[in-house]
C-alpha cells in the first residue's frame, strides 16, 4: 500500500473526502518520516507537531459532521520556507541574527492555508535569507540532497524542495527571487512554480529583493502546483504590488495543437552539461509529438539578465536589510556604543554571503556609482522586459533547462561567489522580466533528476501549467 | 573595476558591518569579481531607454488608519524586543561622540 505521506494533494484530497483516510493519520505519517529521515537531510527546521496534529484534527471533526471542508488544502499537510511568517511560531530566514525571532503575525499566505484549513506541518531550511543556490548557507547547517547526501539540494527554497521530494509532507511553499524555487525543484525532481510578479502577495515574507521576490509552489506534480497557487494568489491590501488581475485558474489541455513553444538560441549554447542538454531535448521531442510546434526564437541579453540581476538585487538587499540591526529584534551586542552595537551585531548575525552583497549593494547606490551601476542596470532591465515581450509575440512559452547542470557536490562551488551566480543564468531573467516560470522534472542524468524550465506571458500560468501537465503526463 | 581597502571600509561604515582582516580581504576579491562581471552593462546601447519602475505598478493601495493590536500579537511583538524596560524597547544612547 502507498503510504500516506507520499499522496499528492489531488490524490490526498480524494481519500479524503471519501473517508478513505484522516488528515490526522496523515499528518502523523508525514510527522513520522520526518523524524526518521531529517537527522540525515536536516530540510526542515522545526515541526510544528502539537499545533499541525490539532489542526488535523479539526479538519477531520469538519468533514466528519456534515462533510464540510474550508478548500481544497482542507487536512493536507504543507511545509513553508522558514522566511514566511506563521504567528507564534520562530521564523529565522536561515540566519543567526533572527534566531530568537517569533514571528508576531501570519503571512498572507499563511493566513490563507490556515482558512482553507490547510495543516501547516513545519518550517524548511533555506539559505540566509534566500541567499543562495545551494542551501548551503543557512546558519543552522546544509540540507543534503534526498538521493545523495554529499550533494546539494539547490537553493535557496532547498529545505522546501526536500521535504517535498522525500515526503516529509505533501506540499511545500518556497520563495523565488533569482530561481530560488524552481532550481532546487529541478535538482530534486519536484515541480516547482514562480507565479507572476504581483500575483500572489508578499505580505509576511521577509523581503529579500522586493522587486524579484515571489512565493510559490513545491510540489509533486504540475496539479498540485495549480491547487496551491490557486490558494494562495490573490490582490491584498497588505502588498500593493499585488495585481487585481483576473485570478488564475487551470485550463488543462491533453494535446498541444496550435501552442508555440519557443527555444531561446541564446540559452541554448555552451554552457550546460551534456547529460541536462539530451534530457531536456528529448523533453522537447516529447512536447513535439503531444502536437506543439517547436520554433527558435531570439532572446538576447541572457548574460546582461544576470548582470542586472546580480547588481539590483544586492542593492534591494542592503536597503532591505538595513532592519536587521538589533534593535527590535533579533540578536543584539549589548553594552557597546550604537554604531557599534549595529555594526557587531550585524558583523556576528549575518553570514558572509548575506554582507557580501550588502556591501556589493551599498556601492552600487552610493554617491558617483548610482547612475553608472544602478539606473544603467534599471534601463536594461527594460530592454529585457521588452526582449521577452517580443519573444512572447511569436510563441506561446519559452523553454530552456532549469539550470545548466544537475545537482552538485556541497563545498564544490561555495568558494567561489560567481560561480554559484552563474548556475541561476536560466532563471534570473524571469524574475527581471517580472513573469511566471515552472520547473518540471524531465529524467535524470547520472542518477540525478534534471528540470524543465517553461516561461509564460505575465498572468499567463494556466497556459504555461497546461503544457507543463501535458509533458508530465505523456512522460510517465 | 576594483575596490581598494580604502572603498571596502568607507561601504562596511555606510552598511553598519564590522569587518575582520580576513573579511576585508575577501571582500575586496569578491566583491570586484562580482563588479567585473556586471560591468558588461556598461556595453549595452540604453540612449532613449526609459529605466524599468517595478514590474507591476503599485495598485491597491491600503487605507493608513489605526485598527485594534489584541494583547497576544502586541507581547509578540514585545517579546521580540532584544532589551525591554516594560512595554518599552531599550536602546543604547543614540547622542554620544559619533564614531568618526
Amino acid at each position: 500500500m502507498e503510504r500516506l505521506n507520499e499522496l499528492t494533494i489531488a490524490e490526498a484530497r480524494a481519500k479524503l473526502d471519501a473517508n478513505e483516510i484522516s488528515s490526522v493519520d496523515l499528518t502523523q505519517a508525514c510527522l513520522d518520516e520526518v523524524r526518521s529521515l531529517n537527522g540525515s537531510l536536516n530540510a526542515v527546521l522545526e515541526t510544528f507537531e502539537e499545533d499541525a496534529l490539532a489542526a488535523a484534527k479539526q479538519s477531520d471533526a469538519r468533514r466528519g459532521i456534515d462533510g464540510t471542508r474550508n478548500g481544497v488544502l482542507d487536512g493536507i499537510p504543507v511545509v513553508v520556507k522558514d522566511n514566511i511568517l506563521v504567528q507564534g511560531k520562530h521564523s529565522s530566514a536561515g540566519s543567526k541574527i533572527l534566531s530568537t525571532h517569533i514571528a508576531a503575525s501570519d503571512a498572507t499566505v499563511t493566513r490563507k492555508l490556515k482558512e482553507q484549513g490547510a495543516v501547516i506541518l513545519g518550517r524548511a531550511n533555506m539559505d540566509e535569507f534566500a541567499m543562495g543556490s545551494s542551501t548551503e548557507r543557512s546558519a543552522y547547517g546544509p540540507t543534503k540532497h534526498p538521493r545523495d547526501v554529499e550533494r546539494v539540494p539547490g537553493g535557496s527554497s532547498g529545505g522546501s524542495a526536500v521535504s517535498v521530494a522525500a515526503n516529509f509532507c505533501v506540499a511545500a511553499l518556497g520563495s523565488d527571487t533569482g530561481g530560488s524555487i524552481r532550481q532546487p525543484a529541478s535538482f530534486c525532481g519536484i515541480v516547482g512554480l514562480k507565479p507572476t510578479y504581483g500575483r500572489v502577495s508578499r505580505s509576511g515574507l521577509m523581503a529579500m529583493a522586493s522587486s524579484f521576490d515571489q512565493i510559490g509552489p513545491m510540489t509533486k506534480t504540475v496539479e498540485d502546483a495549480a491547487l496551491l497557487l490557486s490558494a494562495i494568489q490573490g490582490q491584498d491590501t497588505l502588498d500593493q504590488t499585488t495585481s487585481d488581475h483576473v485570478a488564475f485558474k487551470a485550463d488543462w489541455r491533453e494535446k498541444l495543437g496550435g501552442l508555440r513553444v519557443g527555444l531561446p538560441r541564446q540559452a541554448w549554447g555552451e554552457g550546460m552539461s551534456e547529460g541536462v542538454r539530451s534530457s531536456v531535448l528529448a523533453a522537447v521531442e516529447q512536447l513535439k509529438s503531444l502536437g506543439a510546434e517547436i520554433v527558435e526564437v531570439d532572446l538576447p541579453y541572457v548574460d546582461e539578465a544576470l548582470a542586472v540581476y546580480y547588481l539590483l538585487m544586492p542593492c534591494e538587499v542592503s536597503a532591505n536589510l538595513a532592519r536587521f540591526d538589533g534593535m527590535r529584534f533579533g540578536v543584539r551586542k549589548e553594552n557597546l556604543p550604537l554604531f557599534e552595537t549595529y555594526a557587531q551585531s550585524r558583523a556576528e548575525g549575518l553570514g558572509p554571503e548575506v554582507r557580501r552583497r550588502i556591501l556589493l549593494g551599498t556601492f552600487a547606490l552610493s554617491r558617483g556609482y548610482y547612475d553608472a551601476y544602478y539606473v544603467k542596470a534599471k534601463k536594461v532591465q527594460t530592454l529585457i522586459r521588452r526582449a521577452y515581450d517580443a519573444a512572447f509575440r511569436e510563441v506561446d512559452v519559452l523553454l530552456t533547462p532549469t539550470a545548466p547542470t544537475t545537482a552538485w557536490k556541497i563545498g564544490e562551488k561555495i568558494a567561489d561567489p560567481l560561480a554559484m551566480y552563474l548556475e541561476d543564468i536560466f532563471t534570473v531573467g524571469v524574475n527581471v522580466a517580472g513573469l511566471p516560470a515552472v520547473s518540471v522534472p524531465c529524467g535524470t542524468s547520472e542518477g540525478l533528476p534534471v528540470g524543465m524550465h517553461l516561461t509564460g506571458k505575465a498572468f499567463d500560468e494556466a497556459t504555461l501549467l497546461a503544457v507543463a501537465r501535458a509533458y508530465e503526463a505523456s512522460a510517465k | 573595476m576594483s575596490l581598494s581597502r580604502e572603498d571596502i571600509l568607507k561601504l562596511a561604515d555606510l552598511a553598519r558591518l564590522e569587518l575582520s582582516e580576513d573579511e576585508l580581504v575577501a571582500a575586496e576579491r569578491e566583491v570586484g569579481a562580482v563588479l567585473g562581471y556586471v560591468e558588461r552593462l556598461k556595453d549595452v546601447d540604453t540612449d532613449g531607454v526609459e529605466p524599468m519602475t517595478m514590474p507591476a505598478k503599485a495598485e491597491g493601495w491600503r487605507v493608513d488608519e489605526a485598527f485594534p493590536c489584541d494583547d497576544a500579537t502586541r507581547e509578540l511583538i514585545l517579546s521580540n524586543f532584544p532589551a525591554r524596560k516594560d512595554d518599552l524597547l531599550k536602546t543604547p544612547a543614540v547622542f554620544t561622540a559619533p564614531k568618526k
